[in-house]
C-alpha cells in the first residue's frame, strides 16, 4: 500500500529500492513477523504512557525486550509543578511496572522538555527538582531535551540540562526541531560541544537524510525515529543504513498519542532483512547501538533482559512475581469469551 | 542496642568493605544528603539477597529482601531523627520509584513515630504495583500493630482478591474479626457466581465467626470437587488448631 506514489510522496526519499524489492515488500505487508525471528529488538524511544496493553503485548511478542522512555510533552501543557513531579514518578513507577507485567524492560530518561521550557516560571520549578530524578535507579539519560520553536528559553533551559547531564556524568537524548530541523540541528550539537559534552554522550534524535551526515561526522550517535507522515518512513531508513553502514545508527518509533507505530523497529528490522542487509549491521541499528549509548549511563545490565525479563530477586515474596507463575498475562485476542 | 545498630551490625555482616565505607560516610551527612544517599543506594551497594532471617524485629522478615534495601531502611531511621527528616521522607515517598516505595514501606515499622506514617501505609494497599502492596503486606508488623480494623479488613480483602497468599501477612489470624468473616462470607459468594473460587486457606478467617451463610458455605465446601475446598469444611467443622491450616498455606489459582 504504501507504494502508491501518491501516499508515497509523504515519505519523498531521496534513496528508492529497486522494483524488485518494491515487489518483495508489497507481498510480505502484514505478515513482517516472519522475518524477525528470534531477533531481539531495544526501542531507546517510546513514550508508553500513552500507549495500551495491547501495544506492551503487540511490543513482546514482536521481541522488544527493552525499551526508553524519554519525558516528553503530554499533549496538555501542564500548569503546575505537581503534575510534572507526578508524570515523572510514574516513569519511574507506575508505567515501569506495567512494562515489567508484560516481560519489557522499562528504563527512562528525565528532562524538560523544548515545548514548556516556554513556560519560564514552571520550567525554573522543574529545574529544581531534576537531581533528584536523574539519581533514580533507571535513569539512563537526560532527555528528551533541544529546540522545538528555537526560542530564547529554549536555549537557556537546553544548556542548563547540559551542564546537569555533564555533572552526573549521563547521557542525553536531543530532540530536534520538525520546523527549521537542519539549522535546527546543527545548533543543538554545538551548543553541546560548546558545553564540553563528549559527542559520544549525546544521540543526536529524528535525523532524516539531511542531517545523518553532519551528525555522523562529528562522533554524535543518530538516532531516526521511524513515523508516518512526520517523521522518516522505514523504506527510506533502509537506505540510510544502505549508504551509511550500522555504525553509531539506531532506530526508534517514537510512538506517542499521535498517529505512530510502535512496531517500528521490528517492522524495519524486516525491511532491511528482506532488501539484503546483513543480520548483523540490523542487530547494531535495532539494538545493540542504543544498548551501549545509554548504558554509559551505567544503569543499563543486558543480562536483566537479554534471555527475557529476569524478575529481580526483590520483586518475589516467597516465590510469588508480579508475573504468576513466571508468565506475562495474557488474554486471548482471537477468543469470543472473555473470562 | 537500638534497632538502627542492629541494623547496622546485619549489614557490616553482607556489605563488601567499600560499600560499608560509603554507608558510614553517608550515615554522617545532613538531612538532605540523607535522602539523597537513600536515592543512590542502588549505584553504591549490591542487591544481593539476604536470605536469612535477621532476628531485627518480631514480624519483620528480611528472608526475601536484599542487602540495597536495608541499607535504604538504616539511612531512612536516620533520617527520621532529624530536624526536617520528616518532610524529606514525604518528598521521598512522592517522588519514589518502585524500588524506594518497597524500602520505604519496608522500613515503617522501625521509624520513629510509626504511627505518624499511617496514611501512607493505607496507600500502600490501594497501590496496583505488586511489590509495592507486598511490602506492606507481608513479612512487615506495621499493618497488624498500627491498622484500625477497617483498614486491616481491606488489606486481607485486597490481598485474596488479587490471589496472593494471605498466610504471608503478619498477624492474620489474631486480627481475624467478625466484619472480616461477613465481608469474605459475600465475596466468596459473587467468586461462585462468577464460576470462580476463593483460594481454600481463606476459611480460616470465618471458623470462629458466625455467618448468615456459614452453614450452607461449609456443606458447599465439602461437596466440592476441589480436595483443598473438603479440608478446609472439615477444619472449620472439627474446630481444628491453627497448625492444622498449614498444609493449606499454599497458592491457589482462583478460576
Amino acid at each position: 500500500m504504501c507504494q502508491n506514489p501518491n501516499e508515497h510522496s509523504l515519505n519523498p526519499s531521496h534513496f528508492e529500492g529497486s522494483t524488485e524489492e518494491k515487489q518483495t515488500a508489497q507481498e510480505v505487508e502484514g505478515g513482517f513477523a516472519a522475518y524477525t525471528q528470534g531477533m531481539k529488538f531495544f526501542d531507546p524511544h517510546v513514550h508508553m504512557t500513552s500507549r495500551t496493553t495491547d501495544d506492551y503485548q503487540a511490543l513482546a511478542d514482536a521481541g522488544v525486550v527493552a525499551i526508553i522512555e524519554p519525558a516528553f510533552w503530554l499533549g496538555q501543557p501542564r500548569t503546575g509543578l505537581a503534575s510534572f513531579k507526578d508524570y515523572f514518578a510514574s516513569l519511574v513507577g507506575w508505567e515501569r511496572f506495567r512494562s515489567s507485567q508484560f516481560g519489557i524492560k522499562h528504563y527512562c530518561t528525565i528532562g524538560l522538555n523544548s515545548r514548556e521550557a516556554n513556560n519560564e516560571a514552571l520550567a525554573e520549578e522543574v529545574m529544581d527538582i531534576l537531581p533528584l530524578f536523574l539519581q533514580k535507579e533507571g535513569v539512563v539519560g537526560v532527555g528528551e531535551i533541544g529546540f522545538d520553536d528555537q526560542t530564547a528559553a529554549e536555549e537557556k533551559y537546553y544548556r542548563a540540562q547540559l551542564e546537569l547531564a555533564k555533572e552526573m556524568n549521563l547521557p542525553v537524548q536531543v530532540h530536534t526541531p520538525h520546523r527549521d530541523k537542519k539549522k535546527g540541528t546543527e545548533r543543538s550539537m554545538a551548543i553541546a560541544l560548546e558545553h564540553g559534552l563528549a559527542p559520544h554522550m549525546v544521540v543526536i534524535d529524528h535525523n532524516n537524510e539531511e542531517t545523518v551526515k553532519s551528525v555522523l561526522d562529528q562522533g554524535f550517535y543518530a538516532a531516526f525515529t521511524i513515523y508516518p507522515f512526520t517523521k522518516m518512513g522505514n523504506e527510506r531508513m533502509v537506505e540510510i543504513v544502505k549508504q551509511y553502514g550500522s555504525e553509531r545508527i539506531m532506530v526508534n518509533s517514537a510512538a506517542d498519542w499521535g498517529i505512530s507505530d510502535p512496531l517500528a523497529i521490528p517492522k524495519t528490522a524486516a525491511l532491511m532483512k528482506i532488501k539484503g542487509i546483513s543480520e548483523a549491521d540490523i542487530q547494531k541499528v535495532t539494538y545493540q547501538n542504543a544498548l551501549d549509548s545509554f548504558a554509559q549511563s551505567g544503569q543499563i545490565n543486558e543480562a536483566d533482559f537479554i534471555h527475557g525479563l529476569e524478575i529481580d530477586q526483590s520483586l518475589k515474596f516467597n516465590g510469588n512475581t508480579v508475573l504468576r507463575g513466571g508468565q506475562a498475562p495474557r488474554v486471548d485476542k482471537n477468543s469470543i469469551f472473555i473470562r | 542496642m537500638t534497632t538502627a545498630e542492629l541494623i547496622y551490625q546485619s549489614i557490616a555482616s553482607l556489605a563488601n568493605p567499600t560499600e560499608l565505607a560509603w554507608i558510614e560516610d553517608k550515615s554522617a551527612a545532613d538531612a538532605k544528603g540523607l535522602a539523597l544517599a537513600f536515592v543512590m543506594v542502588p549505584r553504591k551497594v549490591s542487591k544481593t539477597p539476604i536470605q536469612k532471617d535477621l532476628g531485627l524485629l518480631a514480624g519483620w522478615n528480611w528472608q526475601h529482601g536484599t542487602v540495597d534495601q536495608l541499607v535504604r531502611v538504616y539511612f531512612l531511621i536516620q533520617l527520621a531523627d532529624k530536624q526536617e527528616g520528616k518532610s524529606q521522607i514525604e518528598t521521598l515517598f512522592d517522588t519514589a520509584e518502585m524500588n524506594e516505595l518497597v524500602a520505604l514501606y519496608r522500613a515503617l515499622p522501625v521509624l520513629s513515630k510509626p504511627e505518624s506514617w499511617l496514611h501512607r501505609a493505607t496507600d500502600a494497599v490501594r497501590s496496583n504495583m505488586g511489590p509495592v502492596f507486598d511490602a506492606i503486606a507481608f513479612g512487615n508488623p506495621y499493618p497488624t500493630t498500627f491498622f484500625s480494623e477497617l483498614a486491616w479488613n481491606q488489606l486481607v480483602l485486597k490481598c485474596i482478591f488479587n490471589d496472593k497468599p494471605i498466610h504471608l501477612i503478619e498477624g492474620l489470624d489474631e486480627r481475624a474479626n467478625q466484619a472480616l468473616a461477613e465481608t469474605l462470607a459475600d465475596f466468596a459468594q459473587e467468586r461462585w457466581s462468577a464460576g470462580r473460587r476463593v483460594p481454600s486457606q481463606v476459611w480460616r478467617l470465618i471458623r470462629e465467626f458466625d455467618t448468615k451463610t456459614k452453614k450452607q458455605d461449609l456443606e458447599r465446601l465439602a461437596a466440592s470437587p476441589d480436595p483443598n475446598d473438603r479440608k478446609a469444611a472439615q477444619l472449620v467443622l472439627n474446630n481444628s488448631p491453627l497448625e492444622a491450616w498449614k498444609e493449606l498455606e499454599i497458592e491457589e489459582k482462583a478460576y
